[in-house]
């Protein structure tokens, strides 16, 4: 064996022990720690600790503060939290809430001038605040004892309970020192935050984790778990290595990433309506979408019922409004049926040749996931097939912002858009994309929906004081929306989180911006 | 000498200048602001919610006055604040970067100069073997895999199947900080930068040390009868390393280019995973402020690099 041969076959030695050696140096799990990807996906704000400037990301924070009153499992009702109880005037006007025997994480006494000063930050714009321009109906908050708060509004706001739900409750007195414009650069929120929730914050390693033990005195129970731990991703397709590899045991997961996991016994697979209608929104300023029936003829040129099965797995429900939920959508509604013959003679009917013909036609979207691509297509194709020739544009989300909600754009831009509202558990929350009053700057109704009926619809439904008359108001707004199609409407999808088979009493739910919901962290466990 | 250095520095100063001007403008030219990336379209949520964020941030104040209020602050060495982090501080979260990111870069460095070096080294010496081949396959594979395709495959091969390696992140969530954790952590992503770079190290060295072999003062070693590993390391070696060392040089910039899609597979909390966040949150100040030191940076080196020529070779003169 010659010089070289040696070094060669040293060289060779080396690398097979170092493979060798791998496995050991791989870390064992911790007992008693849940690692989650609990920011990522469309739920997720990594790297924001402020609950007054969040607008996702709940389902973490929620995990060390508490609101007064927060949304149930199922998001079907929103029930009390930091309140353990509380009453509504007749005239809709008053709200009493009578606060729970709660803590701070450092031992002081949760009080009612703690809600009242909260519901100050939540109000004032200057701390950053995005709920200020939510409560502006709200006139007056009273601590009438420390276990009391009165909220008192200046006409009935039918969203304000859903708001409450996203106002987490802060400390007085660690906060009530600084001013209200330099609270969100205090470093406060990322270093030495209190809450009053079952788990308490340790530390953050910039952009790498959040960690948090529990809180042994919370007013629920000691937590079943000692650690709980959020690790921060570039992007889900890191989180699902993370997970398969064992080092965390929780992530949002893309619809068409699930096959991994499917009929594996080391996972579970958590299912949930996502709340936010998918749809196609005709740019009402230009004047290609001006007649009825090529909007129609858009309805049924597209099989949405093929998309729903070969891209989303079936895992979506076809939207002839903005709701799918049963209590909102009125029976005997057009259903636009796949009929692309019916969508040739709409447009033949409407002159399409003569308002527009060939020519391209840009459908914008700030999707850019590969389910989104291909999604795109499909409609392409499938509108081509009837004579509507539209070019897929897909951008990142300040770009798609910055076009659609320019007071003045450039309609050549966005004919057409392919994008998502949330459109529960508060029905009202569509509101904003449909409204006329809502036409940018003033809001987001990006697709410039200039429709009176609809506007007085969901005027009516938003000032509905009488809960048991509301589903019918929003059943006139469902109504409108079938007839008139301000929005192609597309379907209600699904989405998805994965668990490790060994989590226990784990609740989580795609809820809109992370929640927040209850979700009882306090129960979680995890399995040796 | 020091007139030299001082008229460079004050040139360096004038280029950083222009920089900081060059990236402000494109920024404003970029689609989207921060108010823009901040509004999520799927929730209810419009700018007029944002209205005082967008003053506090003083994006209506017109251009020039924006750069000037930048620059004013700039100089007394204040970077401002993330916006999507607001409060943190720019220039710590940049310094704070720069250890993550120099560590990833010089290990992919290291790792690529041994095995570059060796690999090409053992194929020239085995010409047309089994082993020169597999090496030649290795390289032509490396050179026309782009970095986040072999970042991927890794990950999958090292994390998921195998399950050797963590698959992301510079430390074990929850635990103390220690070397081993560290070198855990670093290994796959280093190793993975270092691919592209190793293949190209590899085919120069194998080429340089295949025209040294064929030179009289070789063959006469030989025949002096020097032992062929002495033969190799010490005649051939030395002469061939001067283009590959010419080469490590300029492949420099590629390990940068390639760190940054590295670091968003592995989540490595680098400067490029940052800038690649600040981008698509339009996060101003954290651009400006990345790109700036990272330009002080290059243009530093520079300098050095133009100094140090002068003193190992007394043929150039400065000034």
């Amino acid at each position: 064996m010659n010089a070289m041969s040696k070094i060669s076959s040293a060289i060779a030695i080396a690398a097979m022990m170092a493979t060798t050696a791998m496995p050991m140096l791989t870390a064992p799990a911790q007992a008693a720690t849940l690692s989650g990807g609990f920011d990522v996906g469309p739920g997720g704000f990594q790297g924001n600790f402020n609950p007054l400037a969040a607008t996702s990301g709940f389902t973490w924070l929620s995990v060390y503060f508490e609101p007064l009153v927060t949304y149930d499992e199922k998001l079907q009702k929103v029930v009390g939290l930091l309140a353990s109880s509380y009453e509504v005037s007749a005239d809709q006007l008053t709200y009493t809430f009578k606060l729970a025997d709660a803590k701070w994480h450092d031992g002081k006494p949760f009080t009612a001038k703690d809600a009242k000063f909260t519901m100050g930050l939540a109000q004032n714009a200057k701390t950053g605040s995005v709920l200020a321009a939510r409560l502006t109906a709200v006139s007056s908050v009273e601590a009438v004892d420390h276990k009391t708060l009165v909220i008192k509004l200046s006409a009935p706001s039918s969203s304000l309970m859903d708001t409450l739900t996203k106002v987490m409750m802060l400390p007085e007195h660690a906060l009530s020192q600084i001013a209200p414009d330099q609270l969100a650069k205090n470093t406060w929120w990322s270093t030495t935050p209190i809450g009053t929730g079952p788990f308490k914050f340790t530390r953050y390693v910039t952009d790498q984790y959040v960690e948090m033990a529990a809180n042994s005195d919370y007013r629920g129970g000691k937590p079943a778990l000692e650690k709980v731990i959020n690790r921060y991703f570039a992007n889900p397709a890191a989180a699902i290595a993370a997970l398969r590899a064992g080092e965390i045991q929780f992530t949002y997961v893309d619809s068409n990433d699930l096959g991994a996991f499917k009929n594996n016994k080391d996972f579970r697979i958590i299912e949930g309506d996502s709340f936010v209608v998918n749809y196609l929104g005709f740019n009402h300023d230009s004047p290609i979408w001006k007649d009825a029936r090529v909007r129609q003829a858009v309805m049924y040129a597209i099989n949405r019922d093929a998309i729903i099965q070969s891209l989303y797995g079936g895992a979506a429900k076809t939207a002839n409004c903005a709701y799918v939920s049963e209590q909102v959508v009125p029976k005997n509604i057009e259903p636009y049926a796949y009929n692309p013959e019916k969508a040739k003679q709409l447009l033949k009917e409407a002159g399409w040749d003569q308002i527009n013909g060939n020519k391209p036609i840009t459908l914008l979207t700030y999707y850019t996931t590969p389910l989104a691509a291909n999604v795109m297509a499909a409609v392409q194709a499938m509108l081509g097939q009837a004579g509507i020739n539209v070019t897929p544009r897909a951008v990142d989300t300040p770009t798609y912002n910055s076009i659609v909600l320019n007071p003045t754009p450039d309609t050549s831009q966005f004919q057409m858009v392919y994008a998502g509202l949330q459109n529960g558990p508060d029905a009202g929350s569509i509101n904003v994309g449909l409204n006329e009053k809502q036409i940018p700057p003033a809001g987001p109704n990006v697709a410039r929906v200039r429709m009176p009926d609809l506007t007085k619809a969901l005027d009516a439904a938003l000032g509905e004081t009488d809960a048991a008359k509301r589903d019918a108001r929003y059943q006139e707004v469902c109504k409108v929306m079938n007839k008139d199609l301000p929005w192609g409407t597309l379907w209600v999808a699904n989405r998805y989180g994965v668990a490790s088979a060994k989590l226990k009493d784990f609740v989580w739910t795609p809820a809109p911006g992370g929640g927040p919901y209850q979700a009882h962290p306090e129960k979680w466990s995890i399995a040796e | 000498m020091l007139q030299y250095s001082l008229r460079r520095l004050l040139i360096g100063a004038g280029m950083l200048l222009a920089l900081s001007m060059l990236i402000f403008v494109m920024l404003r030219l970029t689609p989207g602001d921060p108010i823009d990336a901040y509004i999520d379209p799927n929730v209810p949520m419009s700018p007029s919610d944002l209205v005082e964020l967008r003053d506090t941030l003083g994006l209506d104040a017109p251009l020039p006055v924006q750069y000037l209020a930048w620059l004013q602050q700039a100089v007394m060495g204040n970077l401002g604040y993330s916006i999507k982090r607001p409060d943190q501080p720019v220039l710590s979260l940049v310094f704070s970067r720069i250890g993550p990111t120099v560590l990833l870069m010089g290990s992919a460095i290291v790792i690529s100069i041994i095995a570059g070096i060796a690999s090409g080294m053992i194929s020239a010496v085995r010409r047309n073997s089994v082993v020169d081949l597999s090496f030649s396959l290795f390289a032509v594979t490396g050179i026309s895999s782009p970095p986040f395709l072999s970042a991927l495959v890794g990950l999958y091969l090292f994390s998921v199947y195998f399950d050797w390696l963590p698959s992301g992140g510079m430390l074990t969530p929850g635990r103390d900080f220690s070397i081993a954790d560290l070198l855990h952590h670093l290994i796959l992503p280093a190793a993975l930068l270092a691919v592209a770079q190793t293949a190209l190290i590899m085919r120069y060295m194998r080429s340089s040390m295949l025209e040294v072999l064929n030179q009289d003062y070789v063959r006469t070693a030989r025949a002096k009868g020097v032992y062929e590993f002495w033969v190799i390391t010490k005649h051939a070696l030395r002469n061939a390393l001067l283009p590959v060392v010419t080469l490590i040089g300029s492949t420099i910039g590629l390990a940068i280019g390639g760190a940054i899609f590295i670091e968003s597979v592995f989540n490595w909390p680098g400067m490029g995973l940052l800038m690649v966040d600040a981008v698509e949150n339009r996060d101003y100040p954290v651009i400006m402020g990345s790109t700036l030191v990272i330009g002080a940076c290059v243009i530093f080196v520079n300098i050095l690099t133009d100094l140090a020529y002068a003193v190992i070779d007394p043929r150039i003169k400065v000034g």
